[in-house]
């Protein structure tokens, strides 16, 4: 709906672009995302030129780094992953904390781009081969260089071009690097318990060697922009420096004064970051950006900074606790076994910065049950210690209102059935695309026996992005200009996340 | 000049009786219950909160509207009582300190008409919520509201007739929209009324209502319209709430957020502690143990990785005193304070609102601000008094801009600044001159890490992204005895809070005023 009335509002040739493509995304299945890379902990890297694709069509010439041999293995799963000569962001090395990392970089860069080089923000790195550079040291024109570092502080970390990376970082030169921890915390739940025995897509039981830092699911967002123009003149330079009796030996980029347009998540602006993970229309930009959580699942996120701005990303629905910065636990000046990291609705991420955070959702003190149980209708909610239904309550594992907030539980919202509140009438308002066409989850909510009075019915097909009938929450850059692709809403730094039924499977593969 | 007067003069008449023929339907729809299952007692008019002694368990009973046998479900009573509001959603003028109008989307009231004119919260208690609004002569007729001259009998009563909201709402919008204060463990019926924009009749858009930084949200009441539904002119949405945590918030409309809060459509949200309802002599630091027996209001870092406060590391023997406020259940009494002083930072980009008022595409990539805006207003007129108003397109003058930023304290007073920023371009950054800032809370929750101590720290300045808050203290005192008695304050006189970012001082074109205003200092 939002889209049709943008679109009225939009340049007419951008919207016809963006039109096909915002439909094809429409029709595909929904899809998620895990924290997929490659393991080590030797990675043979390159970096290379291709182009990487937007949502209003432009295909943007861009560096990037990738494999120049087949990895050791992919994580968490290997079905449909592959790593390329060039992607954006570069391939996510993960690792084990106190492993020795090497990273053999080949520069197969267009030979008129000059060195290129990584550096591993917070480790020691030492290198072999190459030519001296500023930073780091370099590869030249078709050589390569090794850099071997101790994996010394889990968590999650960048890296990125050491040279002159004004350019090279804004043409794509960039990744994220997971280090996982050596003696995770044994306290953490058992996956299989929290998700009825099903597959476990996390790389570790707990982000650090501490106990408060289990997690159940995880995500990583490497945030960037780009400025497209910058991009075009280095195209230009490349083709005409292959040109026959060409005779430019440097690339002479205007940077300033800079004007982002394109805001990224993973590589890709929204609605493409919403896609699976290597999928094939997006060769060259294999990660997404599209969580999906069960009520009480603690969800990783794993953020970077990438480019040059800052981004306050807002997750909707509840808090982030920040555990660490840059790989550095935060804890209690006075206990070490607290936590001491701020509590934020709004993430900050500044540039080369990264953090890990946990966020969950529950449905606690809404005041109405969000399964839209009825009493009498047999439904089972006794509390745990914590007031949730869990195993620790009795749950079976499989229970479709697992982790049910219990106080609430057959509490009802409309006045229609002694609530506080009466539902607007369904003419007078518009149906979201990811509206789950009630108030509540689930489709037996939805779709139940009891349908309550003043409940929205959706047309046929309008519920596509949320077939599961889940509860769909934006995150998305605050800096609001950032939701745009090249001056279009909807687009750049967004994304919907999905609080799921708990009978719904997150496969992560999809 | 004349043909654009016509032309306004045309086109109101001809949406109220589009808007007419919606309402037979019974869309436009103010809720705000006398008595919930919950809250089963009606408030008198002029209460005072009840108090807070710990949660007390007992029942709720609930009767279906359609009859049958009412149902009795276990509840926790922790207080808390009916609160409403209800605003307009569409367009208005405001002023900019350098004397250009400014179309804005935007949001007004249309109920505490007269508190939000005086710079007041404009929540209610039902029973203050519930009574014919009475105020201005022109209310009824068909000419524009005059928007509460305060003299009227109840110039704070809902507007529920659909003339008269059209007559109100209509170019009614403020910057920063319709203030909302409510207390922990309150019912929160927000009604938001769509009445067009009257300006942009090529549009047909919705607005919502996000309640920023609403914990465990309900997608259907977060207000994304993707994730929910949205309101479409002629209607009205109550956006219902159990009172989150204490704590600074703020809301804004999610449609087209890059436009519409660009063009003014974001306001401010604050929600004070169940520790301002402990009666005088009680113990704080009890009272919090008290809140551990309640699951909803506990907070066990151990179980929870997303509660804020737990108890003080230590125990303390400070006890409640007369009339005392604080910012959040500290246990301790450290967030204590006497003057709220809701501050909301944002800026207006003059090329985006005049492309949107004449019906032409904006562009966003270039999106740039150039006044930069303490509570919708820029230096000087951040001092000036409340109930600013703005002179319509339709020769009308209506109130625009209620809220100054001007804060004035006496000696020894401690300012808490409810800081919110919902720009959408950039950071921004304020300062304070001669006094110092003691940050206690960020984005909603108090500063204390999960072992109980505070992290409270002080400074001079304070950074903030757009969708953010946080909670300064200001205090005049610069020592304070045991008893909380200040012992040595700061001098009396005037003193700034401005912006370091030296180009945020401006007004457009204007070198000196912007993101800036002035803390008066009386003995």
């Amino acid at each position: 709906m939002r889209m049709s009335i943008t679109k009225s509002k939009v340049r007419g040739r951008l919207s016809l672009i963006m039109g096909p493509f915002v439909l094809a995304f429409f029709l595909a299945i929904a899809a998620h995302a895990a924290v997929p890379g490659i393991t080590g902990p030797a990675f043979k890297l390159d970096a290379a030129a291709n182009y990487i694709t937007q949502p209003d069509g432009m295909q943007v010439y861009s560096w990037g780094y990738g494999c120049s041999a087949t990895p050791a293995g992919f994580a968490p799963y290997a079905t449909g992953a592959s790593c390329g000569a060039m992607q954006v962001p570069g391939p996510t090395l993960i690792v084990t904390e106190g492993q020795t990392v090497t990273v053999a970089l080949t520069n197969n860069l267009p030979s008129v781009t000059g060195n290129t080089s990584i550096v591993f923000p917070g480790f020691q790195v030492t290198a072999t081969g190459g030519t001296p550079g500023l930073l780091a040291q370099e590869a030249a024109p078709g050589a390569t260089v090794t850099y071997s570092f101790t994996a010394t502080t889990p968590g999650t970390h960048s890296y990125y071009s050491g040279t002159q990376p004004d350019l090279q970082i804004e043409m794509g030169l960039y990744g994220a690097l997971i280090v996982l921890p050596k003696t995770p915390a044994s306290n953490c739940a058992a996956i299989g318990s929290e998700l009825g025995g099903r597959t476990d897509y996390r790389l570790a039981p707990s982000a650090y060697d501490h106990a408060s830092t289990c997690y159940d699911r995880e995500y990583l967002f490497q945030f960037a922009e780009m400025d497209p123009r910058i991009h075009q003149q280095a195209e230009l330079q490349v083709q005409a420096a292959q040109a026959a009796g060409a005779t430019a030996t440097a690339l002479n980029v205007t940077i300033e004064p800079y004007r982002a347009a394109y805001f990224l998540i993973n590589g890709r602006s929204m609605p493409d970051d919403m896609d699976p993970s290597y999928a094939p229309n997006y060769p060259n930009q294999p990660y997404n950006g599209n969580p999906h959580m069960h009520p009480g699942e603690l969800v990783l996120l794993r953020v970077i900074g990438q480019g040059r701005m800052e981004h306050p990303f807002h997750e909707h629905a509840n808090h982030v606790r920040i555990l660490a910065r840059d790989g550095n636990l935060i804890l209690s000046q006075t206990d070490p076994t607290k936590l001491g990291g701020p509590l934020l609705f709004t993430t900050d991420t500044f540039p080369g910065q990264a953090f890990d955070g946990i966020f969950y959702w529950s449905g606690r003190g809404l005041n109405w049950d969000i399964y839209n149980h009825q009493p009498g209708d047999g439904s089972v909610c006794n509390p745990d210690s914590n007031g949730y239904y869990t195993t620790a309550s009795g749950a079976p594992a499989n229970a479709p209102n697992y982790y049910e907030w219990c106080a609430d539980h057959t509490r009802p919202l409309q006045t229609a059935n002694g609530g506080p509140a009466t539902l607007p009438d369904p003419l007078v308002v518009t149906n979201g695309l990811w509206y789950s066409g009630s108030p509540y989850l689930g489709l037996s909510a939805r779709n139940g026996g009891n349908v309550p009075a003043g409940q929205t019915p959706l047309p046929p097909g309008a519920a596509d992005q949320n077939p599961e009938a889940g509860i769909a929450f934006m995150w998305h850059s605050h800096n609001e200009r950032e939701i745009t692709t090249n001056d279009v809403f909807p687009g750049g730094m967004m994304m919907m996340m999905l609080v799921d039924p708990p009978v719904f499977f997150i496969d992560e593969t999809l | 000049m004349v043909s654009r007067k016509l032309y306004q003069v045309l086109l109101l008449p001809s949406l109220v009786c589009f808007v007419s023929l919606v309402a037979q339907a019974q869309s436009f729809r103010v809720q705000c219950p006398a008595t919930t299952a919950i809250h089963p007692t009606p408030l008198p008019s002029g209460s005072a909160e009840p108090a807070y002694t710990g949660p007390v368990k007992t029942s709720a009973t609930y009767t279906p509207a359609t009859g049958g046998t009412p149902i009795t479900l276990p509840f926790v009573n922790n207080g808390g009582a009916v609160k409403c509001q209800e605003v307009s959603g569409g367009d208005g003028y405001m002023t900019e300190a350098d004397g250009s109008q400014t179309f804005m989307f935007a949001f007004g009231p249309l109920s505490g008409l007269g508190l939000i004119k005086q710079g007041l919260p404009g929540t209610q208690i039902a029973a203050d919520f519930n009574v014919p609004y009475a105020d201005g002569p022109n209310y009824l007729n068909g000419q524009p509201n005059p928007n509460s001259t305060v003299t009227g009998a109840t110039p704070n009563g809902a507007i529920g007739d659909p003339s008269g909201i059209m007559n109100t709402g209509v170019l009614n919008g403020n910057i920063p929209a319709p203030l909302v204060a409510i207390d922990e463990d309150d019912e929160l019926f927000l009604t938001l009324t769509n009445v067009g924009m009257i300006m942009r009749p090529d549009l047909f858009e919705q607005h919502t209502i996000h309640f920023h930084g609403y914990p465990n949200a309900s997608a259907y009441y977060d207000g994304v319209p993707d994730a929910s539904i949205a309101i479409n002119i002629g209607g009205s949405f109550t956006y219902y709430y159990l009172a989150p945590d204490a704590g600074t918030y703020f809301w804004h409309c999610h449609i087209t957020p890059p436009e519409h809060l660009q063009m003014g459509m974001v306001g401010q949200l604050y929600v004070r502690p169940r520790q301002n309802r402990v009666p005088v002599g009680n113990s704080l630091y009890a009272s919090l143990q008290l809140q551990q027996n309640d699951l909803r209001t506990t907070c066990n870092p151990a179980a929870d990785i997303l509660c804020s406060v737990p108890l003080p590391a230590a125990p303390n023997s400070v006890t409640q005193v007369a009339g005392a406020k604080y910012a959040y259940n500290d246990g301790d009494g450290t967030t204590r304070y006497d003057v709220d002083v809701p501050i909301q930072i944002h800026g207006f980009d003059p090329n985006f609102h005049f492309v949107g008022m004449t019906f032409n595409p904006e562009g966003f990539t270039d999106m740039k601000d150039k006044y930069f805006l303490l509570n919708g207003r820029s230096y000087p007129d951040t001092v000036a008094p409340a109930g600013m108003a703005t002179e319509d397109s339709d020769g009308f003058s209506r109130p625009s801009q209620p809220l100054p930023a001007l804060i004035t304290l006496k000696q020894g007073q401690r300012a808490l600044l409810r800081i919110s920023d919902l720009d959408v371009t950039e950071y921004q950054t304020l300062a304070s001159l001669g006094m110092q800032m003691q940050v206690v809370g960020y984005n909603a929750k108090l500063l204390r890490d999960q072992a109980g101590n505070n992290l409270y720290y002080t400074t001079n300045s304070i950074t903030l992204a757009g969708g953010e808050s946080l909670d300064a203290i200001l205090d005049t005192c610069v020592a304070r005895d045991t008893n909380f008695n200040c012992t040595t304050t700061v001098p009396a006189g005037t003193y700034f809070l401005y912006t370091p970012q030296l180009d945020h001082l401006s007004n457009d074109a204007e070198n000196f005023g912007g993101l800036m205003t002035e803390v008066v200092v009386t003995p």
